[in-house]
């Protein structure tokens, strides 16, 4: 084995490929093979504990299928590229790494984010190129090591204006520099979210490894071409509440619809097969588990929210096939899961599949899994159906002066193995501009911290502002936010209330995965699937 | 012995710690800009057995962490750094000069078994930074109050002067801070009005008019009434800051002798005055004592403008105290004491009955006192009023609260929500022991309630209140 950890990538040359789907020919196909190994028994020893005796444990493989279109695009003769940078038409904003990180413009951002190895060594920026931030992050070290160096441990710093969080997750430090006013957990669980999509890149031991190898390495060389992840992910951070609700938004649709296509991915199944996801406007339609997985451990939904990022932020997933190592870091920061991601309605690219295996030479064959579920779904017009499909409005609910709602329900049955879900309207007037939508958020935020704060949570807040009265309430059933016109009376928000848990519980079947289905596709099942997934 | 093995098991049990004062110092960067040189840009700094290296690196991180937020925004640097173990807080009062207080965070200290060192758990989201940022900022206000700014001793009589200064009066001040005690009341920093009738009211304004007439020296006049302000022809902000010297320094030092009574028989032999009860606080204590010193301490007003140096001469009678100023250029002679105490005493004498009387007649219209079903703060930024039912006792030495100590924080959270914007709020919150916390903004006036009605709903609470602001504040909180 090679004795560096860097240096070691190669691509193999990519061929021209008309159909994945069919057998006789080969998709087009970028390889990067990363490779690491011990230099000493002792290392390698303590390496493998720290895996659970992967038998590629020195070693992780990202690789990339796609359509012919990629050579058009000239993408399939770019050299060692890595597999999740943007290969199609740039979507959305431009990106924000060439600003000048000296004009007023840059410091105005609300909120910065910076990823830095625990030698100094620049990661990650979210705005402004690492290079320039170079000196700016040396400083962030400087102060992580001071305080450290006194048996101690930086956590945050104040300024009227800012607030300054670092963090340290194994070799990597984070810090987010915001001025959106939110409590520091909330701002530590967002770096570790940036910490944990990393880690879904790489695997955390691969991390470790690296950095035990070389305390300077240059770890930009590995996710080079991600940062379109990282920012992604960090909009989905700032603008949707299911990352700071910890629980995911399901697309309501009507019972019967789900459950027959929950059936569908039910008996499209292969070995090794442990979760089929169905997706639609980045909202989950369905998921089933693999029984002896979800026996183990449930789906967190930080790990969903992280997959549908790095679906969201990539567009060149929207080119055909994927095949693609993914670490779920909750489930186990240390292996790969192999996904295959595939929209079902190309062009427009609203409903997508994805499907983990535990075995990364099953791409055939859960490939052919997908064709079994768009044929299924062709037979019933499901794609039709699922178009339909839309977010409610609040006035459905029929309570006026109730402008906004979030509820997550804790009485669901079988909760502890469940995917925690939330379900929330569509944000209407007078919250439909980007800023008023931002600054609703925001109060949810602010009632949230309070609600869970570590030290003095609380059960329930009703707060009478200028523009609106909001209320939180956390029982051990539900967790609610509530969002009224500013001139409610306590009656009638207690009266509005009452009539909006009334309908959610009417509505549930259709607003939530009730009853998860489940299916079978391990001829042994063994207890310790959760280590075995890799 | 095996009658001791329990006990000995309770003596396992955790110790709780609360937050205290690690280390406090004030530095000028400018004062040591070369390398080699850091040790001079330091002018205090407690505790002073600290090895010159270390305090060195400790203001090396402050000036760092500042520089460092500098980054990010020019003109707001950083208040606040928050660690594991500790909480450090900045304040720049002059420019240049920084004063910094670290707190150690309260712990928890759990013993283990088979003779391990105990762990220690830090509670890292107690101490509240709006709360101890005030107190720093006390610290300063206290300071200027007795010594004037920074920059005057520096101009006077170089680093030198203003090290002296500094060293004297911040190695006895430190010893009165009590920070496991401080609250949203050191927020408030207010000041606590003696409620009054017009026309008691008017007599007081005429005694204050008459006597500054008469001694023509005097140049302000503060008058208090059981450590509660009545009248003050000081600015705000100095009064704000002399009321705390008064009410948590000078006053509980000077009370054994009220605690006799009005009417004790033993009254007249202490005093050793049969014509009034007046005495000097400040300056001579006993003006037929041959060896009086008419020394006054030195405060200085107006900072900002004009500068002034005045001696203060607090003069009390039963539990009534005035605050005499005069300009500190005029040297205070016996006779001008002689000539205040016998001007003064009886007359504030006579007016300290007149208004105990008429406090116990109001008490007495307003009927017997039930023990209410609430709590409450109030504060008014505009004329710093501030009244309280939570807190029982003020002291040099500690202050009592009838309250548990995590309702105080979520009055401090809920005084930093209001602090984020300018508009009328309400905030209702209901604790985790069910207790219901109501805070409400209206203009510059802000009241927090607490209220014991465990079973109470949102809509009660909120009756609860309303009749609270309708007899207590005649109706100022109208939200809703």
């Amino acid at each position: 084995m090679p004795s560096h950890p860097e240096g070691i990538l190669e691509s193999s040359d990519p061929t021209s490929e008309e159909n994945p789907r069919t057998q006789d020919h080969q998709p087009d196909l970028q390889k990067l093979h990363i490779q690491s190994s011990e230099t000493d028994s002792g290392k390698a020893s303590q390496d493998s504990a720290l895996d659970n005796g992967h038998d590629d444990s020195g070693e992780f493989v990202v690789t990339m299928l796609a359509r012919s279109k990629v050579e058009e695009q000239g993408m399939g003769t770019k050299d060692a590229s890595s597999p999740l940078s943007e290969t199609g038409t740039p979507l959305g904003p431009p990106s924000h790494r060439n600003e000048d990180v000296t004009a007023d413009s840059w410091r105005q951002h609300r909120k910065h984010v910076f990823v830095l190895s625990e030698a100094g060594k620049p990661i990650y920026s979210r705005y402004g190129s690492e290079e320039a931030l170079s000196s700016t992050m040396g400083v962030m070290m400087a102060l992580v090591s001071f305080v450290q160096s006194g048996d101690n441990t930086i956590r945050s710093v104040y300024s009227d204006e800012h607030t300054v969080v670092f963090t340290q997750r194994g070799p990597l430090v984070l810090v987010s520099v915001s001025s959106s006013r939110q409590s520091e957990q909330q701002l530590r669980q967002e770096l570790l979210y940036v910490y944990n999509q990393i880690v879904s890149m790489l695997t955390q031991a691969s991390i470790t490894r690296i950095f035990e190898h070389k305390k300077n390495y240059d770890l930009r060389r590995l996710l080079a071409g991600s940062e379109k992840i990282l920012d992604g992910l960090l909009n989905l951070v700032d603008s949707d509440p299911s990352i700071l609700l910890s629980a995911v938004h399901c697309l309501p649709l009507a019972s019967s619809l789900r459950d027959s296509l929950s059936q569908i991915l039910q008996k499209s199944i292969t070995p090794n097969l442990v979760f089929s996801i169905l997706i639609a406007k980045n909202q989950l339609l369905t998921i089933v588990q693999e029984k002896t997985v979800i026996e183990d451990a449930r789906l967190e939904p930080s790990d969903l929210h992280l997959l549908l990022n790095l679906i969201g932020a990539s567009s060149a997933f929207q080119a055909g096939e994927i095949w693609t190592p993914i670490c779920l870091p909750s489930f186990n920061p240390d292996c790969y899961f192999y996904a295959y991601i595939s929209y079902l309605d190309p062009p427009e690219c609203t409903v997508c599949l994805v499907l983990l295996s535990t075995d990364k030479e099953a791409f055939y064959s859960v490939a052919e899994c997908k064709r079994k579920i768009e044929e299924a779904m062709q037979t019933q017009n499901a794609l039709n159906s699922i178009a339909k499909a839309h977010l409610y409005s609040v006035s459905q609910v029929g309570v006026s002066d109730l402008r906004h709602f979030m509820y997550k329900p804790f009485d669901v049955p079988d909760n502890h193995r469940q995917l925690t879900q939330f379900t929330s309207p569509e944000m209407e007037a007078p919250y439909s501009s980007e800023e008023e939508r931002m600054r609703l958020l925001d109060l949810y935020r602010d009632m949230h911290s309070r609600i869970h704060s570590t030290s003095r949570p609380l059960k329930l807040i009703y707060h009478v502002a200028e523009r609106e009265t909001l209320l939180a309430w956390v029982t051990s059933k539900f967790e609610l936010y509530t969002c009224f016109s500013p001139l409610v009376t306590k009656t009638c928000a207690i009266n509005a209330i009452t009539k909006l848990l009334r309908w959610i519980k009417k509505e549930e079947d259709r607003l939530f995965i009730r009853y998860p289905p489940k299916y079978s596709t391990t001829p042994n099942p063994s207890k310790s699937s959760k280590s075995d997934a890799h | 012995m095996l009658m001791i093995r329990p006990r000995m098991a309770s003596g396992t049990q955790e110790k709780q710690y609360t937050p205290s004062l690690l280390s406090f110092f004030i530095y000028n960067p400018k004062f040591g800009p070369r390398e080699g040189e850091e040790e001079k840009k330091i002018l205090f700094y407690h505790p002073i057995e600290i090895e010159k290296n270390e305090k060195i690196r400790n203001v090396g991180l402050c000036e760092a962490i500042v520089q460092f937020t500098r980054t990010f925004c020019p003109t707001k640097p950083a208040k606040s750094l928050h660690t594991q173990k500790n909480r450090q807080v900045f304040h720049e009062p002059e420019e240049n000069y920084w004063m910094v207080m670290v707190v150690r965070n309260p712990m928890v200290e759990k013993p283990n078994k088979d003779g391990k060192p105990p762990t220690v758990e830090y509670q890292e989201d107690e101490i509240i930074d709006s709360v101890y940022g005030s107190v720093l900022k006390q610290c300063y206000s206290m300071y200027k109050l007795f010594n004037g700014t920074f920059s005057r001793a520096f101009d006077a009589g170089g680093v030198e002067l203003l090290i002296q200064k500094l060293e004297k009066f911040f190695y006895r001040y430190l010893q009165t801070l009590h920070l496991q005690s401080c609250d949203l009341l050191d927020v408030f920093g207010g000041i606590a009005f003696f409620p009054l009738d017009k026309m008691t009211y008017l007599k007081i304004q005429s005694f204050v008019n008459r006597v500054e007439e008469s001694l023509s020296l005097v140049k302000y006049t503060a008058f208090l009434y059981n450590d509660q302000l009545i009248w003050s022809g000081l600015e705000q902000e100095d009064m704000r800051i002399l009321f705390k010297y008064l009410t948590t320094s000078l006053f509980p030092r000077h009370t054994e002798p009220e605690l006799a009574g009005r009417d004790s028989p033993l009254r007249p032999e202490l005093t050793g005055n049969l014509l009034h009860y007046g005495r000097f606080l400040t300056g001579p204590a006993n003006l037929k004592d041959p060896d009086a010193k008419f020394r006054f301490p030195r405060i200085f007003v107006n900072t900002e403008d004009s500068y002034e140096e005045l001696h203060l001469i607090v003069y009390k009678a039963m539990s009534a105290a005035v605050c005499f100023m005069v300009n500190a250029a005029v040297d205070l002679s016996r006779e001008f004491c002689e000539q205040l105490d016998s001007l003064v005493g009886p007359q504030l004498t006579l007016l300290a009955s007149d208004i105990c009387e008429q406090y116990n007649i109001n008490r007495r219209i307003s009927g017997p006192e039930k023990e209410p079903q609430f709590k409450f703060i109030y504060f008014n930024h505009m004329n710093l009023a501030e009244k309280s039912t939570i807190h029982m006792r003020k002291t040099t030495s500690v202050s009592l609260t009838s309250v548990h100590p995590d309702l105080m924080k979520i009055l401090g959270d809920i005084n930093c929500d209001f602090a984020r914007v300018d508009e009328d709020e309400e905030i209702i919150v209901k604790a985790m022991t069910d207790y219901w916390v109501v805070g409400k903004k209206s203009d510059q006036r802000e009241l927090y309630v607490i209220l014991n009605q465990k079973n109470a709903n949102l809509i009660e609470v909120n009756e609860e209140v309303k009749r609270l602001c309708a007899t207590q504040f005649n109706n100022i909180f109208f939200l809703d």
